[in-house]
């Protein structure tokens, strides 16, 4: 009883100091919303935001993510948490297209300023919903075209590829398969087969090891991830094939090694980690009285080969 | 009167193992009926490369299963061992990139690491769930955030690479085209068979799953023997951990996610019963081939995605329904 006493006494003190600083240096507050932490590439965003606010030093950050990508019901309470609390700013990587646009229109009735970021929010549903809102983000079916473009310039016509597919239903995923297929006909590529391995390195080893048997003949392997592009090499070096091309997306640390011995052809980066940090910084200055973002403020990617 | 009591207990498991016997002869007439027909309808399937790829595909399961078996078959579940076999492949990870170690000790390193962190996590499941007689289901749904969270913790979210070539080797070493991974699997069944029946702490855990009381009355100390079997899917699962490593030679954080359900799955089409007491670990190692087959046999069809996981359902469900008949049909 006496513990929780102190307790109490001990939190409420914290409050009011906390209050007290905000008073004093009337920091704009920013509410970050990503996807799953269990996820590299939003791992690593995460970093990135926080060396961004100690950085620059004249906002607050507040961050928020979710425990798996089709999670989206807690993006949506962070949503509202946010407009509770009362924040200047709202930075978010939809986990649905569809299903954030009516919690964020709440927001920007809330007075609070919105930036959408890595995934576009659906033009439809924001029509219908009357929402107008700029999104800030990397091209994912232009960078997987870029990679694509890669292995249709090497494989040339009736070059015979695979994909392996994200999430069903994940919206870089989708893009990503689209950017592939935008390469597969601007090369008239053959496409085989196109199956998902869920982002994940194990089944992306399994079902492509299944796929290469029954097409043995395939030359050339578009992965949206790189963590799945792993376990196609791992499965190319368990069947001892040389001879086919793999790339993928991401660049995460691990094809590092790959890209530099030809194992994999190409990856493309679309530097996520300071994709938060930048969103933040376009936020900040609508913040502080700038003109309203419009349309699609792309940021850069990379493709990435060896050299 | 306490020693007839064990006399029975003990007398349990001899008929069970013969009735197995039957039993598992339907699963295997299942499972050849499902390579005759992907035989006869893929121009692939039965070549020696496929052959060597769904040993290989099969191993984790398998591995993992083998412990789920011993679980189930004392009527409790564990639905941590997908995370916990996350958390040992990172830790391990960890312990076999530091630097300043050899191949050789980085390796010896990690298979220590993997399975102490397996055996932990399973007695902690066991000795939760045993000591105040709460549900193993629940339990274990609690180990598995705590495993899952913790593995995301320890490697912060990354994909942690760079293993010893020599651990890459024994990965995807074969001898005449078996992998060697599954034939530790194998062993790991045959030792897991032997246990179960030939030893009175494997009688006394068919015991348990048929009347605890009795084992309890019989002067048993029944908490021991159900941490002992959360213990040793604990085990498996860090087996499985390495196995996993030394496959794809990277550890991520979010490897392993729903593989409880597969193990669970190959355990219950294997003729184990849920509610515990009946059931072999042969049975599971027919289970693991039926989904193993399963799922690369749609696939060289050229089913699609969705309908490859339809049907997998489907036969999830039919496995547990023939349980019940065979369950009716052997108890009159």
């Amino acid at each position: 009883m006496k513990f929780m006493k102190f307790a109490a006494a001990a939190a409420t003190s914290l409050v009011l100091l906390a209050n007290a600083a905000q008073a004093a240096e009337e920091k704009p507050v920013v509410g970050l919303i990503m996807k799953s932490l269990a996820n590299e590439f939003f791992q690593n965003m995460l970093e990135g935001a926080k060396a961004h606010e100690a950085m620059r030093g004249d906002y607050e950050l507040r961050a928020v993510g979710m425990q798996n990508e089709t999670d989206f019901e807690s993006q949506i309470n962070a949503v509202e948490n946010f407009i509770t609390q009362g924040v200047d700013a709202i930075v978010v990587a939809p986990a649905d297209s569809r299903a954030m646009v009516r919690p964020l229109k709440k927001a920007m009735q809330a007075g609070i300023v919105v930036v959408n970021f890595d995934v576009a929010l659906d033009e439809e549903v924001k029509q219908q919903q009357g929402v107008e809102l700029a999104f800030v983000g990397p091209d994912n079916r232009g960078g997987a075209k870029m990679a694509g473009d890669v292995l249709g310039e090497k494989l040339g016509k009736d070059g015979k590829v695979v994909i392996i597919e994200g999430n069903p239903g994940a919206d870089n995923g989708i893009q990503r398969a689209l950017g592939f297929e935008d390469s597969v006909k601007q090369y008239e590529l053959n496409l085989i087969e196109s199956r998902t391995a869920h982002w994940e390195t194990e089944e992306a080893n399994t079902v492509f090891s299944n796929m290469l048997t029954a097409h043995p003949d395939i030359q050339g392997v578009m992965a949206a991830n790189d963590s799945m592009a792993i376990g196609v090499v791992k499965a190319l070096e368990s069947a001892g094939r040389d001879d086919i091309l793999v790339v993928g997306f991401d660049n995460i640390d691990a094809v590092g090694p790959m890209i530099e011995d030809g194992r994999m052809l190409a990856t493309v980066d679309q530097f996520g980690q300071d994709m938060a940090a930048n969103a933040i910084d376009m936020a900040l200055e609508v913040v502080r009285g700038g003109p309203e973002l419009e349309g699609w403020v792309k940021t850069p990617i990379k493709l990435v080969v060896a050299e | 009167m306490t020693t007839q009591t064990s006399g029975d207990v003990a007398q349990e498991p001899r008929r069970v193992t013969l009735r197995s016997v039957l039993n598992n002869a339907g699963i295997g007439l299942a499972l050849l009926a499902l390579i005759l027909f992907f035989a006869v309808f893929t121009e692939h399937f039965l070549t020696p490369n496929n052959i060597t790829n769904i040993l290989t595909q099969i191993t984790i399961n398998l591995i993992l299963a083998v412990g789920m078996t011993f679980v189930i078959l004392i009527g409790g579940i564990d639905l941590s061992v997908g995370s916990v076999m996350a958390f040992a492949a990172v830790v391990a990870g960890k312990a076999i990139t530091l630097p300043g170690f050899g191949p050789v000790e980085a390796i010896a390193l990690a298979i220590v690491a993997a399975t102490l962190i397996g055996v932990l996590c399973g007695m902690f499941n066991g000795v939760i769930s045993a000591y105040w007689s709460l549900p193993s289901f629940i339990i274990t749904l609690g180990m598995l955030n705590i495993a899952r969270g913790a593995a995301l913790h320890v490697s912060d979210a990354q994909t942690i690479y760079s293993f010893p070539l020599a651990f890459e080797d024994f990965g995807s070493a074969m001898i005449y085209g078996v992998p060697v991974v599954f034939m530790v699997a194998v062993v790991l069944v045959l030792i897991a068979w032997f246990i179960l029946n030939f030893t009175v702490f494997g009688r006394l855990l068919y015991g348990i799953g048929n009347n605890e009381e009795a084992v309890r009355l019989a002067g048993h100390s029944v908490y021991w023997y159900k941490v002992a079997a959360f213990t040793i899917c604990g085990l498996t699962a860090g087996i499985a951990a390495v196995v996993y490593m030394a496959r794809l030679n990277i550890s991520s954080p979010i490897a392993g996610i729903g593989f409880e359900l597969n193990a669970i799955a190959a355990v219950i089409i294997g003729g184990t019963s849920l509610s515990g007491g009946r059931g072999s670990v042969i049975g599971t190692l027919l289970g693991a081939f039926i989904i193993g087959v399963l799922a690369n046999g749609l696939i060289l069809i050229g089913l699609s995605d969705f309908m490859r996981q339809m049907i997998t359902g489907v036969v999830i469900i039919i496995a547990v329904v023939l349980d019940y008949y065979r369950a009716k049909y052997t108890a009159s």
